[in-house]
């Protein structure tokens, strides 16, 4: 059915641009047609250098992505279509269907069907609500979590009143959040190289099922001074749970591994409010059910809680400052589990915009509290024409072996052209 | 007979010696105020507008926005849309804007990357608004209330038999330390305006082209001169319509979120 949809989308896209062409001997009805279309995307260049030795490349791609939309007021299409080179990682090389969905307005209410994004919450740069769309672990801490949330294959149905907003989301088809290949340069191996691995194929369902369908609903108002929204999403778990045994034959020791998604249910509730020159939002997901890794390879079902504060400041003269602080609690915790009981951390994000507004200057620092890991991106992104950016950043990661600390020798700096069309 | 004449006349001079009086009373710098803020233009606007900003070299980039707006007794709503440059094509604003000084204005933005709206401080309305030299409150219609008005004469200026208006503002913290407009006395509209802040003359608002659509005079074309840092802007209404009779539905963060009009 999803197929379906996508294969509807383009070729209504496809076609509807066809027709427009043929439409060519009424000049009339081929503007009206014309004035329907709009095309729009961009193309980037990035290019890093390790700042450890051997000083190599970490990030090296080519990327672009095209955007079509269709309007014809009773119907609205939308088309993108990505493609890839990539010098680092051969399998990111490619194109493919970023998004394709088609929308329908009502007077109070609206239906978009197809591949879409869709995204919850008021965190800026991680996740709480946030879990809609599954996660591209391909290349993380390299790409904005913009570019890190996949599509997925859904019906998006919203009623619109004059101060609630309901939102019913059906997603039949489970998609996974999207892990690095072994030997990726940002692949974590959770077992030294002589331990032979047997992995069995990770259990997860599959194709269009009611069955296996996510669903999710939100009820979100936005009145004057104050924004809320709670929700409730029925889901697979993107992340799979380990289940691992250590076993030892003719061979040697081995290690025979099974993931796992199980089922979830996430309860949200976001909030923001401002005043003076201050937004402060803040954001919670209780997880039920959640399999989380153990040290003895048996994960355990915990409940678990993520919450977020954060304030947003604009003091004037063009400068920005973001600051987050947020906590994974597990409730009930056990000390086989593989993460602590609380994983609280810390963001700051600090920016200054110059030559009017066309200079933008950054930091952004997102910091581990329980063991003083962090990542900090500095960059400066000068806008060279309309349309023509070039940005310059280096990428510190300090730690040793937890979440930040095992990218540590990818620590870049690194160089993007873009052009926006 | 002759005594109710005189007594007749006597009443219709004083009857209009007195409003002559008060008409001359009221139209102090406030008044003047008033009748820029409440210029007649319609109960709702759609609007296509072009930006081109023009820095020391004669470099120019260009802003294209779509914009609709609406009254609410003496308050606004407005929603924005941005369809050029490609960098910043289809980013978007809602803004809900109070005539009470003490009720902050509630401001959201849709960047099409991020595919989510965010709240944004409605209390910074000095900053720049997308590169231009406008700023928030300039492109918006600011609460008299927020200045202390004073009228400093008549001048004529390119033309125009204007008010002197100087615009002090209560805020002390306010971007501009004050403003000196020329405000037409027939269209009501500031033909130039000049701000200045604690340092002395930083921008002048100058008006290109007014005409009347229908019975609402119009700004077509002006400039906003950025002399504090070299930098102009100048401001070209290409389109727009009064009294659509938009609906209300438009000017929901539904209507953001959707990433279009």
């Amino acid at each position: 059915m999803v197929r379906l949809v996508v294969a509807l989308a383009l070729t209504f896209c496809l076609t509807s641009a066809g027709i427009a062409q043929a439409a060519g001997g009424s000049w009339g009805k081929a503007d009206e047609w014309a004035d329907a279309f709009d095309v729009s995307g961009w193309a980037e260049l990035t290019q890093s250098m390790r700042t450890q030795s051997p000083h190599d490349k970490v990030t090296s791609r080519a990327r672009m992505r095209m955007e079509l939309r269709a309007d014809f007021d009773w119907l609205y299409g939308f088309l993108s279509l990505d493609a890839e080179k990539n010098w680092v990682i051969d399998d990111q090389t490619g194109a493919a269907i970023h998004e394709a969905w088609l929308e329908h307005t009502g007077d109070m209410w609206d239906l978009r069907v197809g591949r879409q994004v869709i995204i919850w919450g008021k965190a800026d740069g991680l996740r709480i609500t946030d879990n809609i769309s599954p996660t591209d672990y391909t290349e993380p801490l390299t790409w904005d979590l913009d570019n890190m949330r996949l599509p997925v294959d859904a019906a998006k149905f919203r009623i619109l009143g004059d101060s609630l907003t309901a939102e019913f989301i059906w997603i039949p088809v489970f998609r996974a959040a999207t892990q690095p290949e072994k030997g990726s340069l940002w692949s974590v191996e959770p077992f030294p190289d002589s331990v032979r691995l047997i992995r069995h194929k990770a259990d997860k369902p599959h194709g269009f099922s009611l069955k296996n369908s996510e669903f999710a609903m939100k009820l979100e108002t936005y009145t004057a001074g104050f924004d809320v929204s709670v929700s409730v999403f029925y889901t697979w778990d993107d992340n799979p749970a380990m289940w691992y045994a250590p076993g030892l034959d003719e061979e040697g020791i081995f290690v025979d591994y099974t993931p796992d998604h199980r089922r979830l249910t996430i309860f949200g509730l976001d909030f923001s409010f401002p005043w003076t020159d201050f937004v402060f939002r803040g954001e919670a997901a209780f997880f039920r059910g959640r399999y989380l890794a153990a040290t003895d390879g048996e994960p355990r079902k915990k409940n678990l809680v993520k919450y977020l504060l954060g304030v947003d400041w604009t003091p004037g003269n063009d400068w920005t400052v973001t600051a987050q602080i947020t906590d994974d609690w597990i409730q009930d915790y056990e000390s086989a589990l593989s993460a602590k009981e609380h994983t609280p951390q810390v963001t700051l994000n600090v920016s200054k915009q110059f030559l009017s507004q066309t200079l933008t200057i950054s930091n952004m620092t997102f910091f581990y509290l329980n063991d003083g890991e962090f990542v900090n991106r500095l960059m400066a992104e000068y806008e060279v024409m309309d349309g023509l950016s070039v940005a310059l950043g280096w990428d510190h990661i300090h730690g040793d072996d937890g979440s930040y600390g095992m990218y540590r020798q990818n620590a870049q700096v690194w160089g993007r052209v873009r052009y926006s069309f | 007979m002759s005594i109710m004449r005189n007594m007749f006349f006597f009443l219709v001079f004083m009857l209009f010696a007195s409003c002559t009086a008060a008409v001359c009373a009221e139209l102090d710098g406030r008044a003047v105020a008033m009748l820029v803020h409440d210029r007649p233009d319609g109960e709702d606007r759609a609007q296509v507008c072009t930006m081109t900003l023009i820095n020391r070299r004669g470099a120019t980039r260009v802003r294209k926005v779509e914009m609709r707006s609406k009254d609410y007794g003496r308050d606004q709503k407005s929603i924005m849309l941005f369809r050029e440059p490609a960098d910043v094509k289809d980013t978007m604003f809602l803004s809900w804007s109070y005539d009470d000084v003490t009720h902050e204005d509630d401001r959201w933005l849709y960047m099409p990357a991020m595919k989510s709206v965010r709240r944004i401080s409605g209390a910074s309305k000095n900053e720049y608004f997308m590169g231009t030299d406008f700023t928030y409150d300039d492109i918006g219609k600011r609460s008299v209330d927020k200045d202390t008005h004073t009228l400093l004469g008549e001048e004529t200026w390119e033309g125009y038999d204007c008010w002197k208006l100087e615009s002090i503002p209560v805020d002390p913290d306010d971007a501009y330390a004050r403003k000196v407009s020329f405000v037409d006395k027939i269209s009501h509209v500031a033909v130039r305006v000049e701000y200045y802040d604690k340092d002395g003359l930083i921008k002048i608002l100058t008006i290109k082209d007014l005409r009347k659509v229908g019975e609402f005079w119009t700004v077509f074309l002006s400039e906003m001169d950025n002399v504090s840092r070299s930098h102009k802007t100048v401001l070209q209404i290409d389109s727009i319509d009064y009294d659509t009779g938009v609906g209300d539905e438009l000017f929901r963060v539904a209507t953001l979120q959707r990433g279009r009009l």
